[in-house]
């Protein structure tokens, strides 16, 4: 059952995107759109109950585990967030031209595509199969990146090809090499399969591997929008539509660590866990330390949320660096926690920027007067993403700060700190002023859509709850899954 | 392993590096064009040599995939689109080619060191395989760095993936069939969605994709 639903997965996204060329109506592609989703995260929540049941399982290249599922269950909720987004969204869009009615097609089949990308590299177990996966995503999303077709979009859809390309040229290299130690140690035909590979990570020569995992770093870092090498992220996420931003941000990011987290346990076994766990902290701490004053000085509101993904894939990287079992659960927690509300934050965002037309934030004031619920949703997860309690962000935060305290790493947290505080206040200042004040003449005054702030609602529920507490099943979840790193 | 094949994988290395030369040094994009596919058909070769050697029969398919889409289509791809855009201008470098290429030998220099410190492992990989496949990745991402024409980037971005398969080539038993195969179709799907591109802001706003920078901050 649960090895038929491994190649079933991708399989719904893959079919959902054939579909979408055979028609051109636009609330048949909705409908479709949103039931495929919810196929998706019904057919996840069956996977999850028979891997909690019967642990790990396997079929050909694809492998789910505990860690894979963490993963997978945020890819799910966060499509359907998006396909209910979409509804809404896309009628905005159209009418003021956003988005031509006769290509919707071609776009909603390229999101499912994008969509089976990620979820075969979730559940891929190859490491090969991994990487194709991974490429596949950039070439799907870069299409998506482009899509409104104007110079800026290309623009940054160019930049998105080219730099994710190369940088996961390194991944390639890298998994090369972890795959010759794997073949030297095997002897004969070597294998990809990390499973296969973890049970002999051990034995395998420390040097290769430390070579590797330095490639790999630098090669899916670059996917994870970890800095120096983000220079694409700003831009593809203000540029694409909304509903793709909320994608690439919240899932793909997050898909690109769980790459970095399958090499990073298996250099911990070979070489040691503090190497790796020095690497991951070094890019950790520049990602927040240069996130930090592109925040504060930022103007227009989706690269505000942009560069904000870097600090928080930052903020992942230094929990997963400070490693033990609490910065590592601190960080799986982030990754979800970060995902949701990301999402959440873009699709306010998105809404916002279609009442006002412009994305610049001094543009936008007054939004609470406008746009009641839709500006609630706005500071709601701005108060998250800030790192404010009660909300679920804070939790996972101080998580990651409690694994870094019990390992003593003082300067780190001593910087971490800092830049956090700092980041608080430019947040709340920038959302504050598009909050209140006196709405400009020009701001579309129309009633707010339903199926915007249904997806809205749909995350800000998942995000205040994750803030409360921890569901019992969910928390087993990422034990099981912090396990899997930590051994 | 023996040890003429060894030797002719080094030999099939110093020509490539020489090939990636030509490409840091090309004055005008078919140059550049053409090199990368003199590189591509040293790879195709490599791969029959090792396939010879070691009778492993996917290393001959991965040998006629890579001769006949990175040798053949991707450079006639590269080749159509400079004729589509109609230029002939002389490629612009952010840095001078002298100081590209000084670049360039220190890469060199510090791949050979760095597989040097390497011990046990380099028998895993045939000969200097290591090294020159991360000399070529590496000075594959200094030409994308350093040119600012779409094509060119793209050229350094196909030499760049060149270093990665004759590493992976030369890894023992080589990669899976399946993988390679992959791989190359992705690097098939990714030139064509850039040459598209490259086609399309050209015939939008008659600029060349790489040297647009507006976004900023």
């Amino acid at each position: 059952m649960a090895e038929t639903l491994l190649w079933v997965l991708p399989l719904v996204p893959a079919v959902t995107a054939l579909a979408m060329l055979t028609t051109r109506s636009r609330r048949i592609l909705s409908a479709i759109d949103v039931a495929s989703s919810a196929v998706l995260v019904a057919l996840t929540l069956l996977l999850a109950r028979e891997v909690q049941a019967g642990g790990p399982r396997s079929l050909g290249v694809f492998r789910v585990d505990d860690l894979g599922l963490v993963f997978l269950l945020l890819l799910v909720v966060l499509t359907l967030a998006v396909s209910i987004y979409t509804v809404g969204w896309l009628g905005q869009a159209v009418a003021v031209g956003n988005m031509k009615a006769e290509s919707l097609r071609s776009y909603f089949a390229l999101v499912h595509a994008f969509v089976a990308t990620m979820v075969v590299t979730v559940l891929a177990d190859n490491l090969g199969v991994l990487w194709i996966a991974m490429e596949g995503t950039t070439i799907t999303s870069a299409v998506l990146v482009g899509y409104h077709g104007h110079r800026h979009g290309l623009e940054a859809a160019w930049k998105y090809i080219i730099v994710t390309t190369i940088g996961i040229s390194f991944g390639l290299f890298g998994t090369v090499l972890v795959y010759a130690a794997a073949a030297d140690v095997m002897g004969g035909a070597g294998t990809m399969s990390w499973s296969a590979i973890m049970q002999v990570a051990p034995t395998l020569d420390p040097g290769i591997v430390r070579i590797g995992f330095i490639f790999v770093m630098i090669g899916y870092g670059t996917k994870a929008g970890l800095a120096p090498m983000h220079l694409w992220l700003p831009d593809a996420h203000s540029q694409a539509p909304t509903p793709v931003s909320a994608l690439l941000s919240g899932v793909l990011i997050k898909c690109a660590l769980l790459a970095i987290i399958r090499f990073q346990a298996i250099a911990a076994a070979a070489c040691g866990p503090a190497f790796p766990a020095q690497v991951l902290l070094v890019f950790g701490l520049i990602s927040v330390v240069v996130a930090t004053p592109f925040i504060l000085a930022q103007r227009d509101l989706k690269r505000l949320l942009g560069y904000h993904s870097v600090e928080h894939v930052g903020i992942v990287a230094l929990g997963l660096g400070f490693g033990g079992t609490v910065g590592t659960y601190g960080a799986l927690l982030h990754v979800v926690n970060h995902g949701i509300t990301k999402a959440l934050a873009f699709f306010a965002a998105g809404t916002a920027i279609a009442r006002y037309g412009s994305r610049d934030m001094r543009a936008i004031r007054g939004l609470l007067a406008v746009a009641p619920i839709g500006a609630t949703f706005l500071m709601l997860a701005a108060l998250s993403l800030a790192g404010m309690p009660p909300f679920s962000i804070f939790v996972s935060e101080l998580m990651v700060l409690r694994g870094g305290i019990g390992h003593g790493q003082w300067v780190a947290i001593a910087i971490f700190l800092v830049m956090v505080v700092v980041i608080f206040a430019g947040l709340l200042h920038h959302a504050g002023a598009m909050a209140f004040g006196e709405a400009p003449a020009a701001a579309g005054r129309e009633p707010e859509a339903w199926s915007p702030l249904l997806a809205m609602l749909l995350l800000a529920a998942i995000m205040v709850l994750l803030g409360l507490t921890i569901p019992a099943s969910f928390d087993a979840l990422l034990q099981r899954a912090t396990e899997v790193i930590v051994g | 392993m023996s040890a003429e094949t060894v030797t002719i994988i080094d030999d099939l290395g110093a020509l490539l590096l020489f090939t990636m030369i030509l490409i840091l040094a090309a004055g005008q994009i078919y140059r550049a064009i053409y090199a990368v596919a003199a590189q591509s058909l040293l790879i195709a070769i490599a791969g029959a040599v090792l396939a010879t050697a070691t009778g492993n029969v996917d290393l001959w398919v991965i040998a006629g995939v890579t001769l006949a889409v990175k040798a053949i289509a991707l450079p006639w791809v590269l080749h159509w689109v400079v004729r589509r855009m109609k230029v002939r201008r002389e490629v612009e470098s952010v840095i001078p080619v002298a100081a590209t290429l000084a670049l360039a030998v220190a890469i060199v220099v510090m791949s050979f060191h760095l597989s040097a410190s390497l011990g046990t492992v380099r028998q895993a990989i045939t000969g200097n395989a290591l090294p020159v496949g991360i000399a070529l990745t590496l000075l594959g991402v200094l030409v994308m760095a350093t040119r600012k024409t779409a094509l060119h980037q793209m050229v350094g971005l196909f030499a760049s993936e060149n270093g990665i398969f004759f590493t992976a080539m030369a890894v023992t038993q080589g990669m899976p069939l399946i993988i390679e195969i992959g791989v190359i179709l992705d690097v098939i799907l990714a030139a064509l969605v850039m040459a598209i591109m490259v086609l399309r802001v050209r015939s939008t706003v008659d600029a060349d994709i790489a040297s647009l920078d507006r976004l900023r901050g």
